[in-house]
């Protein structure tokens, strides 16, 4: 049978979204391997192949304590945050049909950060139910982000499409009031909480330990997967609401998937390693820049490319200031912001 | 069929469609035309689904339009509305291509090939939408709704049109208007907002005029174009011409009458 047109373009997209797979496996591996505590690649190629079981090398046993304890935990998280801020920058865009669109921007990730420093100072941090605060903060965190994702999608939407002016200033004013309301909380927190909130604000992956993964799996990963369920529904909703109803999608119910599951994902990101900005902006960018907006390959390639780049920023924040550690958010920042500026140049260029 | 029984919807007490009742058979292409302002696009509305009247009832094939549900609406009609905007950039290939979400077809590929060719944009189809003119863009958002019910079902399928020529030069607003009429054999009933009177006598079954939310007149189009009611409904005398070469009737704005600018000195 002669490949039809329609068949090349998916297989050209599986070709793009296989090397993006690879790309983030060469990432993972010099991400596991570098650092202050050098593990060659054999070594750590070793050390991962014995976990199943299979021996091709020797190693010892300082290393793959370092590879095991400290560094998969970390390249796991990295890649579940990454590619979390990655596709729900996208989804989030798709949905409000606007690109400026961005979780840090729009006040999803203050809001999250907001209702994790509250469960913060209101469960003191010596309390004996551990899994509560294992599962509580993210979750605290998701409502927070909720909250402020609805109120700035409600706030600046008028007939039927936002308006960029109104929604980049109704985040301006929601991420204003978060920090004065973070500020007025940590005003009450005693010692214990401050500290730990200290620790989460810099936004670094260092906390990533084994005990966080399950939740973070469940919680990041679960509607990560969901929201691939909805790259038809996006890509009529680019054409308009009405539209997109017109053409058979159930609008109400895809919108409300997809805020909740952007929320979650940011929410539960953030109560994990921090507010890290820029990457749900300008990953989803890259993407349509480089190959399109179809959602089909916008939104994995979202995820895997938000994965890549926060290894990698993760990667240069532990290793320019070895031994010490720089905040990977000064990192995504020190590149996302430029590239923000140089996005807004050009949408007022086109425009004009 | 697809069926309006008494819709009504008013803002604010005003009403801006009243009572409106119309039946659209598949295999007839219907006119809606109307001065500005004459609730056009709200009754359009109301039949595709996106507003709900205050009461009155649409009907397609006999279902009520509350009971379907979207994609159920998808599967039985098409909607072209005046504009659409895109902010991201997609090819004109892509937004055909979105016409096929509610519709199981075996052969999308060659049904969106089929469709392209029969409204002139296979030559657009790598382009980015946004890249494209006016005229392209409608022609290509025409390719889209068409894709949606193109495919024979068991059923009759509807498509509604609002001023699907609007951006259109002279050649192409025929080209658009015979698509529209191949629809016919095809098992579709076909539903368009018009401005230009004479593309209406000319392609049309059925016209129904449309003035301050109310129908003044519906009909077959001999029956509905004639001078007096055509000037009552636009405020503008009016003249029929016959031509001379098909028979059919030409629409002609005529001189304005001498009398009408004393009413406006008495007023």
């Amino acid at each position: 049978m002669v490949p039809t047109l329609s068949h090349t373009k998916i297989q050209s997209q599986n070709i793009i979204l296989l090397g993006f797979g690879f790309v983030l496996g060469l990432v993972i591996l010099a991400s596991l391997s570098l650092g202050a505590f050098q593990i060659p690649f054999p070594q750590t190629l070793a050390i991962l192949f014995d976990q199943i079981g299979i021996s091709v090398g020797t190693f010892e046993v300082q290393q793959e304590n370092v590879l095991i304890q400290i560094r998969v935990p970390r390249v796991l998280m990295a890649m579940l945050v990454g590619g979390g801020l990655g596709i729900s920058g996208a989804a989030l865009q798709g949905l409000f049909r606007n690109p400026l669109v961005e979780p840090g921007l729009i006040g999803v990730s203050s809001g999250a950060a907001l209702f994790a420093v509250i469960f913060m100072v209101l469960v003191p941090a010596a309390s004996a139910l551990v899994w509560i605060k294992a599962v509580g903060l993210p979750l605290f965190a998701f409502v927070g982000g909720l909250i402020h994702v609805l109120a700035v999608y409600y706030l600046s939407k008028t007939q039927g499409k936002t308006d960029s002016a109104t929604l980049i200033l109704a985040g301006v004013a929601i991420n204003a009031l978060a920090a004065s309301l973070i500020g007025l909380v940590l005003f009450f927190a005693d010692d214990s909480a401050l500290r730990s909130f200290t620790f989460w604000s810099l936004g670094d992956l260092g906390g990533a330990t084994w005990s966080k993964i399950p939740v973070a799996l469940t919680l990041i990963a679960a509607p990560t997967f969901l929201l691939l369920f909805n790259t038809k529904q996006l890509n009529a909703l680019a054409l308009g609401e009405q539209e997109a109803f017109h053409m058979g999608v159930n609008v109400q119910q895809v919108k409300l998937r997809l805020l909740i599951c952007s929320a979650l994902v940011v929410g539960v990101g953030v109560s994990m390693v921090g507010m890290i900005g820029f990457v749900g902006l300008v990953v989803p960018h890259l993407i349509r820049i480089l190959f399109g907006a179809d959602h089909r390959l916008v939104l994995p390639g979202s995820f895997l490319l938000g994965a890549i780049l926060l290894n990698f920023a993760d990667l240069i924040a532990r290793l320019i200031v070895i031994p010490a550690e720089m905040p990977i958010g000064v990192i995504t920042a020190l590149v996302g912001a430029p590239f923000f500026i140089w996005l807004i140049f050009n949408l007022n260029k086109s425009r004009n | 069929m697809l069926k309006a029984s008494k819709v009504h919807f008013c803002i604010r007490q005003r009403p801006i469609v009243a009572e409106v009742t119309l039946e659209l058979h598949p295999g007839e292409i219907m006119a809606i035309l109307g001065p500005n302002g004459a609730g056009k696009s709200t009754f359009f509305k109301l039949l595709s689904g996106e507003i709900k009247c205050k009461h009155g009832a649409v009907a397609y094939n006999g279902h009520d339009i509350q009971k379907l549900k979207s994609k159920e609406l998808a599967e039985v009609r098409a909607v072209m509305p005046q504009h659409s905007q895109l902010n991201f950039p997609f090819t004109a290939q892509e937004v055909v291509e979105l016409g096929l979400i509610s519709c199981q077809s075996k052969h999308p590929s060659n049904l969106v090939k089929e469709v392209m060719e029969i409204t002139n944009t296979t030559h657009l189809k790598d382009q980015l939408f946004n890249h494209l003119s006016g005229g392209e863009k409608q022609r290509v958002q025409l390719a889209r709704v068409l894709v949606q019910i193109w495919e024979p079902k068991p059923f009759p399928r509807y498509l509604l049109l609002d001023e699907p020529t609007s951006s259109l030069d002279i050649a192409q607003q025929h080209g658009v208007l015979k698509v529209l009429q191949s629809l016919k054999a095809r098992n579709i009933g076909v539903l368009v907002i018009l401005h230009e009177l004479n593309l209406a006598a000319q392609y049309a079954d059925k016209i129904a005029l449309l003035k301050n939310g109310v129908v003044a007149k519906i009909g077959k189009v001999s029956e509905v174009l004639e001078e007096e009611i055509l000037a009552h409904v636009f405020d503008h005398p009016i003249q029929l011409i016959h031509n001379p070469v098909t028979g059919g009737v030409l629409i002609a704005a005529a001189a304005q009458v001498n009398q009408t600018i004393p009413t406006f000195k008495q007023a």
